[in-house]
């Protein structure tokens, strides 16, 4: 979107499926999936943190897998199941790895922190959470800059293991 | 306080934080995640050279692209007032005052337009031409204006040049550190509206009150009639203390166009815009005996400061009082360069001069053959060394004893290169820390009502440290109450005004204020006539009374000046094992074991966090993290999170972290400030460990491969 010339933009329409909701949204064709979810949706739980998928804080599911929000197109996202933050909790109840990155303070202050959890719920699905070096190596995708890092570790081995 | 309303064990206990379960929803609103009605976007237009005069400029494109409201630029802008100073010494040279270039992406224009992407696509449009000057860049440049001592913190006792000559042995080494961005992870954010005659801004800031001073005198409007929110940040680390230029032009544009204008940094202009930790050189020369018993320290010291700028560069500040020695002399200097101005970065002047000292005392242990743990315990201040007064709480001794028995330190063979991991030198290396006693004065609000509620308020903020815990912790346990019933509202200056999240200082000037607080309200409740044992809420209800308000202040340094003992910051010693790849000249930590005296402690989890978050930064500064300047453009060269390396989680090895200490006995509620004391350490511990691996002795952060070969 960054360097969209609005002159020479070309207007879409797209049925996003956002956590179980359809969302039919018209929008620009450079529109990234990050910045449709928080400007078009609304759904302000999803971050951004580079706008360069370096980062990580702007992870979501699409069809189950983790990808960086804002080096996806949303045009690209029709048909698709896209699951954020906001979609992951079941019955009201918190997802259980919600409930173990505040019981083992695994985020400071808090921006990085969604997309960890999504990045987490995706990992345990690859099964990538055999080892705490394995759950480091394959959570490194997401920064954090508060260092929560180890805590980030104990939360996803814990529920790994239950 | 009276011992009927007290509630025991609330203060410390590892409760976990509580607004964690906002903020794994993704529910805690952030400045970019506001949005008001009849909002605009801003872009803003940025210095393509460090150095020069603007010749030219032409918005017509700009301003006839799609959906553009406006261009301003210095010479159609409404003139502003110069920002004030403020406790933490300058603010900044005021955005558009002139035609005059400083540094690269220096913010000399915004354009608002109805879409971010107008904003953005109008930004490009906007023609500018430049009378081009050499950018100075480097500490060493002749050409770089140097000022001596300009915060008067040189400093003097004894004969240093005398002991020097007289001394047994001496080391005499200097140290360079190169620029580290703050990087938090939240992109700075403006969204700034004038409601009438009221200006409402929500923007990422750490010093809400600084804040709102320096609009209030910036747009010539009362400060009463400015409100600053910032409920959650998005890190700072130092980031948000000082007030930037995109702040006061969003604001402008705001009230030119008279709408919300909404303005979002990018990642790349996040590393010119919103300060980094300066560049440095610090030359340390030690004498002591044969010992190892210090009889000289001399600091001198150079920082980079922003051409035309004002910022301290504290790096000698703490120095004077490290360490037991008669002769102590410090010299401050910085050179003002074409750089995108400076700021604090996490335990700023305290982590760079501690580089250096405790680099220096590793090389002295070597000369010695003293063991460093015992060189520091021989040189340790049992009383303020310049003072003389005793310490209000010092557990340095405790850090450096527990922290050695931790790690293992007994069985390590001192010479370098003895130890071997397959094909890795394996080395151990440690560090003391000293941290300066810091606190501005903080008023709060403290209400309770008949349903048994309190209700905290003020205007300082919580940037991931815990701020909001550990006030409903402390308010709690003063009050005799469930921290589930304290509601904590911060990150609002309509609230008493508080100090900036900054400095290790906000925590113990807060909980000095609420417990100020809670005392006057015990009074007005003793007035009442309250039964024994009865809670307030059943006295208001008896009388009556929906709810009891009081104030409560402290101003801790202004008690300082007259106190019998020396008000003691934060201590800390870590002990740090590397593995040195010796072919690839890779250096990875293996294992960390950090022991923090941080007084009391409030809440023993966020407090664990804050020192993780300390010793991750600290890896970051010793081997990760510089910031490159193009030598021709003074472009930030590596202003993406893919080139400005930061630890990952990977990065991290196992942290042994444990706190020691006992209350402080100058802070009333016995805490010191924690967020802070955990980096400075870090990577002078790692640099002596990687001497341990292969007996080369790296002065120059980070400590890179290159540097290795």
């Amino acid at each position: 979107m960054s360097s969209a010339t609005t002159a020479r933009s070309t207007q879409v329409t797209v049925e996003l499926r956002v956590n179980g909701r359809t969302y039919p949204v018209r929008l620009d064709s450079t529109t990234t999936l990050l910045d449709a979810l928080r400007d078009d949706l609304h759904l302000t739980g999803t971050k951004k943190g580079c706008d360069q998928g370096a980062c990580g804080a702007c992870t979501v599911l699409r069809d189950g897998k983790r990808i960086v929000s804002c080096l996806t197109l949303a045009a690209q996202c029709d048909g698709s199941e896209i699951t954020t933050i906001e979609g992951i909790s079941e019955d009201g109840h918190p997802h259980p790895l919600q409930e173990a990155f505040v019981r083992h303070d695994a985020l400071q202050c808090g921006y990085c922190t969604t997309g960890q959890v999504m990045s987490a719920v995706a990992l345990l699905r690859e099964g990538r959470a055999g080892s705490d070096d394995e759950i480091r190596e394959f959570m490194s995708g997401n920064l954090c800059r508060c260092a929560a890092y180890p805590n980030i570790v104990a939360a996803i081995r814990e529920v790994a293991e239950s | 306080m009276t011992a009927t309303l007290a509630k025991e064990n609330v203060i410390g206990r590892p409760i976990d934080r509580i607004d964690g379960r906002r903020k794994v929803a993704g529910a805690a609103p952030y400045p970019s995640d506001f949005d008001l009605p009849g909002q605009v976007h801003a872009a803003l237009i940025s210095s393509t050279v460090a150095a020069g005069r603007i010749t030219r400029i032409d918005r017509s494109r700009a301003e006839a692209a799609p959906g553009v409201l406006t261009v301003l630029t210095h010479d159609n802008a409404p003139a502003l007032v110069d920002p004030p100073q403020n406790a933490l010494g300058s603010t900044m040279r005021r955005p558009l005052r002139d035609d005059r270039i400083l540094h690269y992406g220096q913010h000399i224009g915004i354009v608002v337009a109805n879409t971010r992407a107008e904003a953005l696509a109008a930004a490009k449009l906007v023609e500018i031409e430049y009378a081009e000057e050499d950018p100075v860049l480097d500490l060493d440049d002749p050409r770089a204006a140097v000022e001596d001592n300009p915060f008067g913190m040189a400093s003097s006792r004894g004969d240093v040049p005398a002991a020097l000559a007289a001394a047994d042995v001496t080391v005499d080494g200097t140290y360079t550190i190169g620029a580290e961005a703050n990087s938090p992870m939240g992109l700075f954010t403006t969204v700034a509206s004038w409601q009438g005659g009221r200006l409402v801004v929500h923007d990422t800031t750490q010093a809400p009150s600084f804040l709102r001073i320096a609009l209030s005198v910036m747009f010539e409007v009362p400060e009463e009639n400015v409100r600053v929110l910032i409920p959650f940040l998005g890190g700072g680390f130092g980031a948000g203390l000082r007030l930037w230029s995109h702040t006061v032009l969003t604001t402008l544009a705001a009230r030119v166009l008279d709408r919300p204008v909404k303005l979002v940094l990018s990642r790349p202009q996040m590393f010119h815009s919103v300060g980094h930790r300066a560049a440095s050189r610090q030359r340390v020369q030690l004498g002591a005996d044969r010992d190892g018993r210090l009889t000289a320290l001399d600091h001198d010291a150079i920082a980079a400061n922003g051409m035309g700028d004002n910022l301290p560069s504290p790096i000698v500040a703490v120095t004077p009082a490290t360490y037991a020695c008669a002769n102590v002399a410090t010299h401050e200097r910085r050179a003002h360069l074409n750089i995108p101005y400076t700021g604090f970065m996490r335990a700023p002047g305290a982590v760079e001069a501690h580089f250096a000292i405790e680099s220096a005392l590793d090389e002295l242990a070597d000369q010695t053959g003293v063991d460093p743990v015992e060189l520091r315990l021989r040189n340790y201040a049992e009383v303020h060394p310049e003072s003389g007064k005793p310490w209000s709480s010092k557990a340095l001794r405790e850090c450096l004893e527990v922290g050695a028995q931790r790690f293992g330190w007994a069985g390590r063979d001192p010479a370098p290169r003895s130890t071997h991991d397959g094909d890795q030198l394996v080395g151990q290396g440690m560090a003391g820390a000293s941290f300066e006693f810091y606190a501005l004065p903080c008023t709060v609000r403290l209400a309770v009502d008949r349903r048994g509620n309190a209700t905290v308020r003020t205007a300082g903020t919580d940037i991931g440290t815990g701020t909001y815990t550990i006030t409903a912790q402390i308010t709690a346990e003063l009050l005799g109450i469930d921290v589930e019933n304290v509601r904590v509202v911060i990150g609002d200056t309509d609230q008493p005004p508080a100090p900036q999240s900054g400095g290790s200082g906000l925590a113990g000037a807060l909980a000095a204020a609420i417990q100020n607080a809670a005392g006057e309200l015990a009074e007005q409740l003793a007035r009442l006539d309250g039964r024994p044992g009865e809670s307030f809420a059943s006295l208001l209800d008896r009388h009556g009374l929906d709810e009891l308000a009081v104030t409560g202040y402290s101003d801790l340094a202004g008690a300082a000046t007259h106190s019998d003992v020396a008000p003691a910051g934060a201590f800390a010693a870590a002990y740090a094992e590397v593995g040195v790849d010796e072919e690839l000249g890779v250096v990875r930590v293996r294992r960390l074991v950090s022991v923090i005296d941080g007084g009391r402690v409030f809440n023993a989890k966020t407090a664990r966090s804050q020192a993780i978050g300390g010793a991750v930064m600290g890896i970051g500064m010793a081997l990760l993290e510089e910031l490159a300047y193009d030598p021709n453009s003074g472009r930030v060269a590596n202003g993406t999170f893919g080139d400005y390396l930061v630890p990952v989680n990977l990065d991290v090895p196992d942290l042994d972290i444990t706190f020691v200490g006992e209350p402080d006995t100058f802070n009333p509620t016995g805490g010191k400030g924690l967020g802070e004391i955990g980096i400075v350490s870090i990577a002078p511990a790692i640099a002596n460990a990687v001497h341990h691996a292969t007996g080369r002795r790296i002065r120059d952060l980070p400590i890179t491969l290159d540097k290795m070969l």
